[in-house]
């Protein structure tokens, strides 16, 4: 075995094992850190270099929008004008079967607009929604699996948290690979609109109509659309707006987005100090979860460098007379069975540092990659046994709702990801043409 | 009495926690402040604020930095817990104790090299030179004693496996 395949077993090999005996992730890559820099960059002089990188790792102005992004939606969750928009969205959408499922959905467009969290619009939604669905008379399946579906396409549409760390970690530009994610997740949104009403039109009994509800007419129809809905998307316009113009760079249009959520709550008298606590403490969470992992993990590319590891596994890859499409979708297909067993924050740390030198030396576009790997974590979200949302779901699901039910009421729109993925792949417009339009 | 101290040394982290939470707010502000000063002339201020950009990232470290230690006593540092859940309760209770022997020791060395990397870079006098000039020592200075600070929960965490039923822990499992 040469020295390169024996950096490549202990570095990888080595991080899987500690990752599957359940040792946090964060920890995991410091414990193999601290092995490799030892072994393959000089002893104790690699071991205060690991410490200064890993400062550096997160002492990052590209990274700032993490925070901020998941703080936008947390401000608009925590102080309640996400129900506010829901009502607004509620109003509007009438005569439409499986209306509520709809209204589900488009709401969850609205939030993924505003919200960097998936697992926030997907609690949010759940709790609110559901019961009502389940109320009125909504088969599980399509009461639960159009919420789920929305809240993993929140992690296509911009603002997200997770685009800008593959955007960081992978050297893609995260201006561009953020606009990217707009059309496929709008795609999505139509799809699974057109999807609930195909459905319910087939088999009437998944969703009754709902004749109990109130139907609004004239100003008071349109009124908590103009008062919220329209609002909180001029937040998104905004925020991308000024990123698509190149006024402001991504940290600060994140910040000015969450600004902007915070004087919004203020305006509608939504606001108080303890919203804000806690919509900081679930922001600092969830960020302080993705940074630590950063920050135990940046060096791991560099030890994979140092060692020719990389540099062996790329010529291995590349010299195994494979058209560039095939293994592009072969790194797709490892990336999905990846998204069965491990969080989008592992896959990212795990395969990009093999994945990226890859694409660079077979001169793949960078944007339809990095879009294809963001659909790729997003059906993660959703397959069934460990996918977030569906555990997330669980959570808030009433208990006569069965795990067996979630599971398959995921089935549908995890195709329709596997579609998109296929549709970007062999039509990679659908990923590149508005950042290239923007750009 | 260890619960005492358990109890006391969880109210230090979560502290910490809100002092991640207060630097966060202000990184925000900070950067509007910047942005709007740049676009807007107003009298008597600057046109923008020219060390925000190196003042933001060096809070995001610091957020980073203080709430590490109290995700870890809330179970919310994130692994892979497929196998744990395959297996045997009383195998994967088992895992639980290596996995978190071989993180104490990670803690540790972390700690060390922290120190070392901190001390070294103030006796050498090394700067870091962006737009503010400051000595590097302040940057690493904290890496060390969070280190310390996640060992002593690390053995605060093992206090309370050795006491739970003899299972894996319900950790979480996803940050997104």
């Amino acid at each position: 075995m040469s020295s390169w395949q024996l950096a490549a077993w202990l570095m990888l090999g080595g991080s899987a094992v500690l990752l599957f005996i359940g040792m946090p992730v964060a920890f995991t890559f410091i414990a193999i850190n601290i092995v490799g820099a030892w072994l393959y960059m000089g002893g104790e002089a690699g071991l205060a270099q690991l410490a200064r990188s890993s400062v550096n790792s997160v002492t990052a102005f590209s990274l700032t929008p993490i925070p901020l992004f998941v703080l936008m939606g947390e401000i608009l969750f925590h102080t309640g004008l996400a129900l506010k928009v829901i009502e607004g969205i509620e109003r509007l959408i009438r005569r439409v079967p499986g209306r509520l499922a709809v209204v589900a959905v488009v709401s969850g467009t609205v939030f993924s607009a505003i919200s960097g969290s998936t697992i926030a619009t997907t609690a949010m939604l759940g709790s609110l929604m559901l019961p009502v669905m389940l109320a009125r008379g909504y088969h599980p399946t399509l009461a639960t699996g159009p919420i789920m579906a929305i809240g993993a396409v929140d992690m296509l549409i911009p603002p997200s948290a997770l685009t800008v760390l593959l955007g960081s970690l992978s050297g893609i530009s995260i201006s561009k690979l953020l606009i990217g994610g707009v059309m496929p997740g709008i795609v999505l949104s139509i799809a699974f609109v057109l999807w609930i009403i195909l459905r319910v039109r087939l088999t009437p009994s998944l969703a009754p109509h709902d004749g109990g509800a109130v139907m609004y007419q004239g100003w008071e129809r349109w009124q908590p659309f103009f008062a919220y809905v329209l609002p909180c998307l001029s937040i998104f316009g905004v925020v991308i707006g000024a990123l698509a113009a190149g006024w402001a760079t991504p940290t600060e249009c994140a910040a000015l987005g969450a600004f902007a959520t915070i004087v919004f709550a203020l305006i509608y008298r939504a606001f108080s100090w303890d919203a804000l606590l806690r919509a900081l403490q679930g922001t600092a969470a969830i960020s302080g979860i993705i940074l630590f992992i950063i920050l135990g993990a940046t060096t791991f590319a560099q030890i994979l460098s140092f060692s020719g590891a990389s540099n062996g596994l790329v010529q291995l890859i590349t010299g195994q007379n494979l058209s560039t499409d095939a293994i592009v979708a072969g790194m797709m297909l490892m990336l999905i069975f990846l998204g069965v067993f491990v969080d989008q924050v592992s896959m990212m740390m795990i395969t990009l540092p093999i994945f990226m030198p890859v694409v660079q030396a077979l001169g793949v576009d960078p944007i339809w990659f990095g879009v294809m790997f963001l659909i790729c974590m997003q059906l993660g979200l959703l397959l069934p046994p460990h996918g977030l949302l569906l555990m997330t779901m669980r959570g808030v699901a009433p208990p006569q709702v069965t795990t067996g039910q979630i599971f398959l009421a995921v089935v549908p729109y995890v195709g329709m990801s596997l579609l998109l993925l296929a549709a970007v792949f062999w039509l990679p417009q659908v990923a590149t043409w508005l950042p290239k339009l923007i750009g | 009495m260890i619960d005492r101290l358990s109890s006391a040394y969880g109210r230090l982290l979560a502290g910490l926690a809100l002092a991640g939470c207060a630097i966060l707010l202000a990184m925000m502000l900070i950067i509007v402040v910047d942005v709007l000063l740049r676009n807007l002339a107003v009298p008597g201020l600057p046109r923008g604020l020219a060390w925000s950009n190196e003042i933001s990232e060096l809070m995001l470290y610091l957020i980073t930095m203080c709430v590490a230690p109290w995700l870890l006593r809330r179970g919310q540092h994130i692994r892979v817990d497929i196998v744990l859940r395959a297996i045997p309760p009383r195998v994967a209770w088992l895992l639980e104790w290596v996995g978190d022997a071989i993180a104490l020791g990670c803690c540790l060395v972390f700690a060390w090299i922290g120190t070392l990397a901190a001390w070294s870079s103030y006796v050498s006098g090394a700067v870091n030179i962006k737009t503010l000039v400051t000595p590097e020592w302040w940057a690493l200075s904290p890496l060390p004693v969070v280190f310390v600070l996640l060992a002593i929960e690390m053995v605060f965490r093992m206090q309370r496996l050795y006491r739970a039923e003899r299972a894996p822990r319900a950790d979480a499992v996803n940050a997104a």
